[in-house]
């Protein structure tokens, strides 16, 4: 098994390497490290306007957030062991002919994951604010603590999506029932005591006060969810030979009036059999949004409600402009490279998809927005959610073309990723927070949106598509 | 004397690594050419390029009188190709990936086109399965039906044979010798010495990214000698 392991890890390895080289992939973490070490500079300026509770609150959602974003295995499970995970053939295929069972080699898989999550991302951070504290006299145990409680709480994210994932592989009316059980459990809490259940999340309560039992607690929430996942596990290994009725001509003729209708139709179908328009919607979209509005609900004894909520809508916007890789994560240029169509024709034709599932980032802030008892502000809401999604699609296209989830760990792609999306919500965070209605300026994204679309075809069309 | 196919020092480097290397061919319209070599030999990259899949390093190359570097979807509107690992979309069922294809290439009569190639293949029974689900060989005749849909003057396949049994092998080259005759060409890659030496009407060998020899099939055979023989003789210098 720890053979397995060690090959699996330089896979993943391999596979960024080869795309964009060793070097540009080994800095990533240190870039992240870098940023932490740069980021503890700014703490003194940063309470001296947000209190460093809810500062602490903010970083423990994010990284709960990025936890539940990387946790879908149970969606991946059948993919992964079935030989083509897009167009890569994967160890975990070739390890079938080992004597092990395939939940076994699914378990390495996902171990080998997540240690590389945490190194590329959990580690380096808290390294970097560890460093840090050094120069800015900030405790070094208040430093380990968070470097403790934040890998809590991604692995708590990742635990549960995993978890809810491999439910609804197996049945989605339990994880209905499960997911209606506990905000029911939830609510319940709510209505007797009046406190927020962000405030029980476990490595939270774990910051503020650190016990040993505390500690095996938060791990247990970790590995119970896992265990049991690994336990749903059941691998589809056997090829089937169910019919399923045509549906291209169909959906063809529905999107007519799109560009390319037939890709459209691919990238729907797609969608649809491969489970993800559900599955990623509810574990890639809606269960980390509602997460991060519980945590940053918390704030609104500091910030106004409609602030909070124009804050939602950006982050909203860029967690619907991951809707891209849900797009691409089905196949790379090799599989049109047969047919008459330009890189631009494929470009386009994720994009129209992706216009199509705008539709669920649009209801759903409109359902936020009205409960939270802010409908007159609706227009802005959404404007701000579509542009900063649309032009955080454009970023993700002129850097990553049609590969995103495997482009977007080059740290020269990450850095320019970075800076051209913060310096786009500093001014939208600037503008709303002068007024409200300013919102409606997010429109202003589309025109370095559609100027970054027209480079990306361009810097595509000219690249060779490297196979991995 | 009309070529199809005319290439002139063409170049493929992968960083120090030339996958092929000056390599001047010419194919005559109508025949069967065969592209033969040992594995890593470059026959893939030469198709790839050929197809306007990968720009050549140096050198040039046009099909059907197009520039392999300036208009590639030009050539890939008029050939058909069949790439090495046969790769139909994981999600969609095999009607489903022809009308995909048919719309994109803009077939006429697609489905009488498409009931033609089930029933020749003897695969109908598999239209609405999904490719993910289909075996190897099931996947190889569907990528030779998306090749061949919209009757094209020429044909580019990578190991066309490799995935079929003995009987469907027979079926297929009876196919691509009667597709030749019509007027067509058809220009195969393969390590199946047997094969080439069978149906095709000219050879290329090609060892190491160069190319060690290129005749008909009747230069081949003089003198009683088999392709066999020549290309072990060639690449084994």
């Amino acid at each position: 098994m720890a053979g397995l392991f060690m090959n699996m890890m330089k896979e993943e390895w391999r596979i960024h390497s080869t795309m964009f080289g060793s070097l540009n992939f080994a800095l990533f973490p240190v870039m992240i490290c870098a940023i932490a070490f740069m980021g503890t500079f700014l703490l003194p300026l940063i309470q001296a306007s947000m209190p460093i509770g809810d500062l602490v609150i903010l970083i423990h959602a994010q990284y709960l957030m990025l936890g539940f974003m990387v946790g879908a295995f149970g969606l991946l499970g059948n993919e992964v062991m079935n030989r083509r995970f897009g167009q890569a053939s994967l160890l975990a295929f070739s390890a079938r002919t080992l004597p092990m069972s395939p939940r076994n080699i699914f378990t390495i898989f996902v171990l080998k994951d997540t240690l590389y999550y945490f190194f590329l991302w959990i580690f380096p951070l808290g390294a970097g604010f560890l460093i840090g504290s050094l120069f800015t006299g900030i405790p070094f145990f208040y430093t380990l603590n968070i470097l403790l409680t934040l890998t809590l709480s991604f692995l708590t994210g990742m635990s549960v999506v995993f978890f809810l994932s491999s439910l609804y592989q197996r049945s989605v009316k339990a994880l209905f029932s499960f997911l209606i059980f506990t905000g029911l459990v939830f609510l319940g809490w709510f209505m007797l005591t009046g406190t927020n259940p962000a405030t029980l999340f476990p490595p939270l309560i774990l910051f503020y006060q650190f016990s040993w039992h505390l500690l095996l607690g938060s791990v247990m929430v970790v590995l119970v969810p896992c265990c049991i996942a690994l336990f749903l596990f059941s691998p589809d290994i056997q090829s089937g030979t169910k019919n399923y009725p045509n549906r291209m001509k169909p959906l063809i003729r529905h999107l007519n009036r799109f560009p390319n209708p037939p890709l459209a139709a691919k990238d729907v179908i797609d969608l649809w059999r491969s489970g993800s328009i559900v599955g990623q919607t509810i574990f890639s979209f809606l269960v980390p949004l509602i997460i991060i509005w519980f945590f940053l609900s918390l704030l609104d004894e500091y910030v106004s409600t409609i602030h909070l909520l124009l804050t939602f809508a950006m982050i909203t916007g860029i967690i619907a402009s991951t809707m891209y890789t849900w797009l691409c994560m089905f196949d790379s240029f090799s599989v049109y490279a047969l047919l008459p169509l330009h890189v631009r024709d494929v470009i386009t034709s994720k994009i129209t998809s992706f216009t199509l599932l705008q539709v669920i980032p649009v209801f759903f802030m409109g359902v936020i927005t009205l409960l939270s008892g802010q409908g007159e502000f609706l227009l802005p809401v959404l404007v701000l959610t579509l542009s900063v999604s649309y032009y955080v699609l454009a970023v993700s296209i002129w850097l990553t073309g049609l590969s995103p989830s495997v482009l977007v760990y080059d740290v020269r792609v990450m850095v320019q990723y970075f800076l051209l999306i913060g310096i786009a919500l500093s001014i939208c965070g600037s503008l709303t927070s002068i007024n409200p209605w300013f919102g409606l300026a997010g429109v202003g994204l589309f025109i370095p949106a559609f100027l970054l679309v027209r480079l990306g075809m361009r810097k595509w069309a000219r690249e060779e598509v490297v196979g991995y | 004397m009309a070529y199809i196919i005319e290439t002139e020092s063409l170049t493929k480097k992968f960083g120090d690594l030339a996958a092929v290397n000056t390599v001047t061919l010419n194919v005559r319209k109508g025949s069967l050419f065969g592209l033969l070599g040992p594995n890593g030999s470059g026959k893939t990259t030469m198709i790839k390029m050929l197809t306007g899949q990968i720009l050549p390093s140096s050198g040039n190359a046009h099909v059907l009188g197009l520039d392999v570097a300036t208009d590639p979807v030009g050539i890939r509107t008029l050939v058909g190709i069949i790439p090495e690992q046969e790769s139909p979309p994981s999600f969609l069922t095999a009607m489903e990936y022809l009308e995909f294809i048919g719309d994109i290439r803009k077939i006429p009569d697609l489905e009488q086109k498409a009931d033609w190639w089930f029933d020749f293949l003897e695969y109908g029974d598999k239209r609405n399965v999904l490719c993910k689900d289909l075996s190897r060989g099931t996947r190889q005749k569907l990528m030779l039906t998306q090749a061949f849909i919209h009757d094209p003057e020429l044909a580019l396949i990578d190991e066309p044979l490799i995935n079929f049994d003995p009987i469907m092998q027979e079926k297929v080259k009876g196919f691509f010798v009667s597709y030749t005759k019509q007027g067509n060409t058809l220009f195969i890659s393969t390590h199946l010495l047997e094969t080439a030496e069978e149906i095709c009407s000219e050879v290329a060998i090609l060892h190491l990214g160069n190319l060690l020899y290129t005749g008909t099939m009747e230069s081949v055979r003089e003198g009683g000698r088999h392709l066999s023989d020549l290309f072990l003789s060639l690449v084994r210098k």
